[in-house]
């Protein structure tokens, strides 16, 4: 069997996902745009606004129930007002890539719209003041599984069937085939799209939450909101078990049966997610 | 309390669904508001004249008593949550989530 590969070559292949042609250009666009550090509200609304597509897809996000807004928002302007604007350009992101996906990992949308909802629901849990953001680092724990099958299809493919036939972790798989995991792959590019340290820290850390210093809270939330909507069977084709929840992790979120309880009614809308968003 | 609050008042089971998704018969678990007056009270039993007007409003959902009709029987739901922990169920704080996941999953039944 070949070696692994070596993960310069992995993080500047990813980082160079603007010249990548199996990357649809909307998605180059976005990926430019992001990377903008002057990208303003104005941009960015008139960026969307003149996607008739993409405006009607972010919208049916947002006033889905993952979000829970009770009324109706219905202008991105008015998105980008209530949310701010890392959390649209999360969305942004979220419906522009995992689109690419619904094809290539079977059930991956599901899961990450799933972890969206029940992020959010810790976060309200703990009194965060943009539970929101929490939200987007659940949608997108898991990006750097689209890149990577991008990038490498015949490795990833592999490693897919890997986790399948031996019943191990995908990232656990990934190892055997790359020197770094989807977890890496997705904070190289929160970082190269300007996200902040949160997101980057939740997106590397969710297999392993100890190891975030500088957002504890939101890694411990996406990492056990990982693990509850696997529980309930929202996961993707290719893991079958749920992974272990780290004991310290489950510890700091305080989570009671009637709150566990709640946050698996609160899943139950997410059936509906998967035909509202195409 | 706060918009999209988790929303699970005692043991009454609700279920929050699009307008699109209502059905004749089905009764209101929450009242629906318009700005600070009640358009519908908790209770009401929706008719398809009521539907296709909240259907014309702008609301994203409403809550209704009751219970989704399940895909698949307990017994198989059982068996895929057993399937799906494995032997990890056995240590904490698995085996507290799947005791949870477990009484949810029942509680979906009756």
């Amino acid at each position: 069997m070949s070696e692994p590969i070596n993960i310069n070559t992995m993080r500047r292949k990813v980082e160079s996902i603007n010249a990548l042609p199996t990357v649809p250009s909307t998605l180059k666009h976005i990926s430019s745009m992001l990377e903008n550090p002057q990208l303003s509200i104005e941009e960015l609304g008139r960026f969307i606004s003149n996607d008739p597509a993409l405006t009607s897809k972010i919208l049916k996000m947002v006033n889905s129930a993952a979000y829970g807004f009770p009324n109706r928002i219905s202008s991105i302007s008015h998105a980008i007002m209530l949310l701010g604007l890392n959390v649209v350009r999360g969305l942004l992101l979220g419906v522009s890539v995992f689109e690419l996906m619904q094809k290539n990992i079977a059930g991956l949308w599901e899961h990450s719209m799933g972890c969206a909802v029940v992020s959010r629901w810790i976060a309200q849990k703990h009194e965060f003041k943009e539970p929101e953001e929490v939200s987007i680092c659940g949608l997108l724990h898991d990006i750097g599984k689209v890149i990577l099958i991008l990038h490498f299809p015949a490795e990833y493919e592999q490693a897919q069937e890997k986790a399948r036939s031996e019943g191990i972790a995908l990232h656990e798989a990934e190892k055997v085939f790359f020197d770094a995991t989807h977890a890496d792959v997705g904070s190289w590019l929160a970082q190269k799209w300007r996200f902040p340290i949160n997101l980057v820290e939740a997106l590397e850390y969710h297999h392993r939450p100890q190891l975030s210093q500088q957002a504890t809270l939101e890694t411990a939330i996406v990492h056990v909101s990982d693990v509850l909507v696997r529980a309930r069977g929202i996961g993707i084709d290719c893991e079958a078990r749920v992974p272990d929840a780290d004991p310290d992790a489950w510890k700091l979120l305080r989570l009671s049966d009637d709150d566990v309880k709640d946050i698996l009614a609160e899943l139950e809308e997410t059936a509906f997610l998967e035909t509202e968003i195409d | 309390m706060r918009p999209g609050a988790p929303q699970r008042i005692g043991c009454k089971v609700m279920r929050k669904l699009t307008p699109d998704k209502l059905e004749a018969g089905m009764v209101l678990a929450k009242p629906i508001l318009r700005g600070s007056a009640v358009f519908l009270g908790e209770g009401s039993v929706l008719s398809e004249g009521v539907i296709s007007r909240l259907q014309s409003m702008e609301i994203n959902y409403v809550y209704v008593e009751g219970l989704a009709e399940q895909p698949i029987p307990l017994d198989e739901a059982l068996a895929s949550l057993d399937a799906r922990f494995g032997n990890s169920g056995d240590s904490e704080p698995m085996a507290r989530i799947k005791r949870i996941v477990h009484e949810y999953i029942v509680d979906l039944y009756e």
